[in-house]
């Protein structure tokens, strides 16, 4: 066991008022994340066996799922009710709203399946912002490179650029839709918009909403989905598989309805994947700062139907996630906090790193000093202390203003932030890689598109803070646009689940489990069984 | 660690951590947990809605499951959704016209004339946000001041459920907020750089920067051979 420092004691080692000291000893950027940061080590890969990616790395607790059986058979489908439809959106998330949306305004027929509810996902639960190079200092150019960067040069280079130049298009589009940003100046014409730093970024480049854009953008989408006509909800109604043509092209979806409990088989001319990330599978035991329902079901049914993806070796942690108290732990605390200035300190009262750097960079710098014996110790949880005690002194409004939810936040961790910094660890936040997608979203698979989260390769092996919000908007319009266009193109088969027996096959040959089921659908500690509840 | 609390959670009876939220001690309950849970927490996304009465309290009140912490005695019901069978139904693009906005208030919303001042949005609101002031607000053409009422509310509908008026004053507080950035927010930073992409005088060279001049990514470990 690692020593650590007391949170008295570590109290006791704060400056009051003074800056605090920088450490000197920094390590270079490499040597700290091979080092200290979890995508790096020896259990952060196993290569795949089966499936469109066999022989390419993969996160082991990924693997598990991506290489497992399906929850459902031909008898399953035999009962099912049948549905039709132009395009399918799976995910209620900003990504899927967005589809959704779009795809209905172009005259499509649209059904939105959601697992929970419409807006139930890690969109509403952003804080910080949406990235957009608006400002008279910054240029396209510099986002674009400060995203590439931000990835280690992994992602790809074409996406990324389609997705920046999209960034003002989106913002205006979401004003058009209604949602608020904050401006620079109290004034009704002629304002610019508010822009904060980002970790990684060149230049002040987030939008934001107070510090809950997220929750702003997601409660715009949902009101625009429920008011758009063409577009049919229906909640509670995860999908369970994909549909697929004997081409090996995707059919539709087959979703469970918890509410009947009974399967619906939709048919579609075009499906939209936006199921988001993976976060509640709780990687290497860290927890996580993401919704409930982030348990990787759309890789899942992707890599099933033979889709390709990239870096499932790759996720984001936080770096600042709740560490005290424990039943707050993994909840976010926004980069905003550190974009407007908050310091973190380790239990000796020095600065560690630049607070700006990237988040892998930040994150590493956190789990270090916890590793080397600086971190601190409160009630069996461990962490650094996040510091916004300088900050809130010298601006008193700043947590009825710009920094409302970490107001909100402090007071649930019971701490006054004029007096006492957060107890804050890394925890589990995004999935860096996913699908592998076009400019439009489409898959390698025909019929099936994909966006946001669940889609990979725009953020290399490090997202940038507000790279998501853009992403799904950006990617969400497209492949709803896309999804819109194949109206009519090829008739909706009826569509059968031929993939899953191959998959069985191909399963049996690599002596792979076959009670190994999946989609997960909920977390463990959802309780849920698919087969148990729908016998009973 | 600290001793057990005893409380009751849709009809079950649950032993808990004193430290934990309703939804956390749900969950730890075994009970199959599909529905009303959302951001487990964070307190934004208003799906684990719950009326709560303390014990030796005759109050009932609606709270969030994932912000409110346990207590002895406790009875709590979760509050399931339903999509409701009454929406007021919009469009944004009708609303071109800002002198017509009060005209537009009235004739999406008829029902916010008829507030009756119960209070009753006001007690079910989990933020504690002034609800009824905002409907007030938005009836008068106080736009700010509605605007601003609603500005952190979540859109857990507890104050549409509570509201016999069937004002569906969130839904409401949305309308105005829309309409406020949709009819008002134009930021000129913004319009320029519209211009300047539309116009092709800004892009994106994919070229740069070179990948000889690319800084080396970090290594990563070999795959494990057992997992």
């Amino acid at each position: 066991m690692t020593s650590m420092i007391s949170h008295a004691q570590a109290l006791q080692a704060l400056r009051p008022g003074a800056d605090a000291p920088m450490r000197a000893d920094g390590l270079a950027v490499n040597d700290l994340l091979e080092r200290f940061h979890p995508d790096y080590g020896a259990k952060a890969r196993v290569s795949l066996r089966i499936g469109a990616n066999a022989g390419a790395p993969c996160h082991p607790a990924l693997a598990g799922l991506l290489e497992s059986n399906a929850l459902i058979d031909d008898l399953d489908l035999a009962g099912a009710e049948p549905l039709a439809t132009d395009v399918l959106v799976i995910g209620g998330g900003g990504a899927g709203a967005a589809a959704a949306v779009t795809a209905a305004m172009r005259g499509a027929r649209v059904i939105i399946a959601t697992k929970l509810r419409i807006g139930d996902s890690n969109t509403v639960m952003a804080e910080g912002g949406i990235q957009a190079a608006v400002g008279a200092d910054d240029s396209l150019q510099r986002h674009y490179e400060d995203t590439l960067r931000g990835g280690h040069n992994e992602g790809d280079r074409a996406l990324i650029a389609q997705m920046v130049s999209d960034a003002p298009e989106v913002i205006r589009w979401l004003i058009d839709l209604g949602m608020a940003f904050d401006l620079a100046e109290d004034k009704a014409l002629g304002s610019t918009l508010l822009r904060k730093k980002a970790g990684g970024t060149t230049a002040s480049r987030i939008l934001c909403h107070r510090d809950f854009t997220g929750l702003e953008m997601m409660r715009v989408l949902r009101e625009a989905v429920e008011l758009q006509r063409g577009i049919e909800q229906l909640n509670r109604c995860p999908a369970v598989e994909l549909l697929s043509h004997d081409d090996g092209s995707c059919a539709g979806a087959i979703l469970y309805d918890l509410e009947r409990r009974s399967f619906v088989l939709v048919r579609a001319r075009a499906v939209v994947l936006a199921t988001g990330g993976s976060g509640r599978l709780h990687l290497q035991g860290f927890p996580t700062s993401n919704h409930y329902g982030a348990t990787a079901d759309g890789l899942v049914l992707a890599y099933r139907l033979g889709a390709r993806m990239c870096d499932l070796d790759s996720f984001q942690y936080h770096p600042t996630g709740v560490a005290h108290p424990r039943h707050l732990a993994g909840g976010l605390i926004s980069e905003s906090a550190r974009s407007a200035g908050a310091h973190l300190l380790n239990g000796l009262g020095e600065r560690f790193v630049d607070e700006l750097k990237p988040r892998d960079v930040v994150a590493a710098a956190i789990l270090r000093e916890c590793a080397e014996g600086r971190g601190i110790a409160r009630d069996g949880q461990t962490g650094v202390f996040l510091d916004a005690r300088a900050l809130v002194a010298a601006d008193p409004d700043i947590l009825e203003t710009r920094l409302v939810s970490l107001g909100h936040l402090a007071a649930k961790c019971g701490l006054d932030p004029r007096q006492e910094p957060f107890l804050v660890y890394p925890t589990l936040h995004y999935q860096n890689g996913g699908v592998m997608i076009d400019g439009d979203g489409a898959t390698s698979v025909p019929g099936l598109l994909c966006a946001g989260e669940v889609s990979g390769g725009i953020h290399g092996r490090n997202r940038l803070m507000g790279n998501a919000l853009l992403d799904i908007i950006s990617f969400g319009r497209r492949a709803g646009t896309r999804a819109a266009e194949s109206l009519g193109q090829r008739q909706a088969g009826r569509g059968g689940i031929n993939h899953v027996h191959r998959w069985r096959r191909a399963l049996a040959q690599a002596e792979l489990p076959a009670d190994v089921r999946a989609p997960l659908l909920y977390p463990s500690y959802g309780n849920f069984h698919l087969r148990r509840t729908a016998a009973a | 660690m600290s001793e057990t609390v005893h409380l009751t959670i849709d009809g079950r009876e649950i032993a808990a951590d004193p430290t934990v939220s309703i939804l956390q001690a749900y969950a730890q309950s075994g009970a199959e947990l599909t529905a009303n849970v959302g951001c487990m927490g964070q307190g934004v996304c208003g799906s684990c809605r719950c009326m709560v009465r303390k014990d030796g309290e005759r109050q009932v009140s609606t709270l969030l499951a994932c912000e409110t912490r346990v207590e002895p005695g406790m009875q709590v019901s979760f509050i399931d959704y339903f999509l409701p069978a009454h929406v007021h139904h919009y469009d944004l693009k009708d609303l071109h016209d800002s002198w017509g906005m009060l005209d537009q208030i009235r004739a999406v919303f008829p029902e916010a004339e008829h507030c009756r001042h119960c209070s009753g949005c006001d007690r079910a609101c989990p933020k504690g946000l002034p609800v009824q002031s905002g409907v007030a607000f938005s009836v008068a053409g106080d736009i700010a001041a509605a605007a601003a009422v609603f500005d952190q509310c979540v859109m857990c509908n507890l104050c549409t459920l509570a509201c016999p008026e069937n004002i569906r004053p969130n839904h409401l507080g949305l309308f105005v907020r829309r309409s406020v950035a949709a009819l008002t927010l134009r930021p000129i930073d913004l319009m320029r750089r519209l211009r300047e992409v539309a116009s092709g005088e800004m892009s994106v060279n994919v070229t740069l920067p070179r990948v000889e001049t690319a800084t080396a990514a970090p290594r990563l470990a070999a795959p494990a051979q057992d997992r």
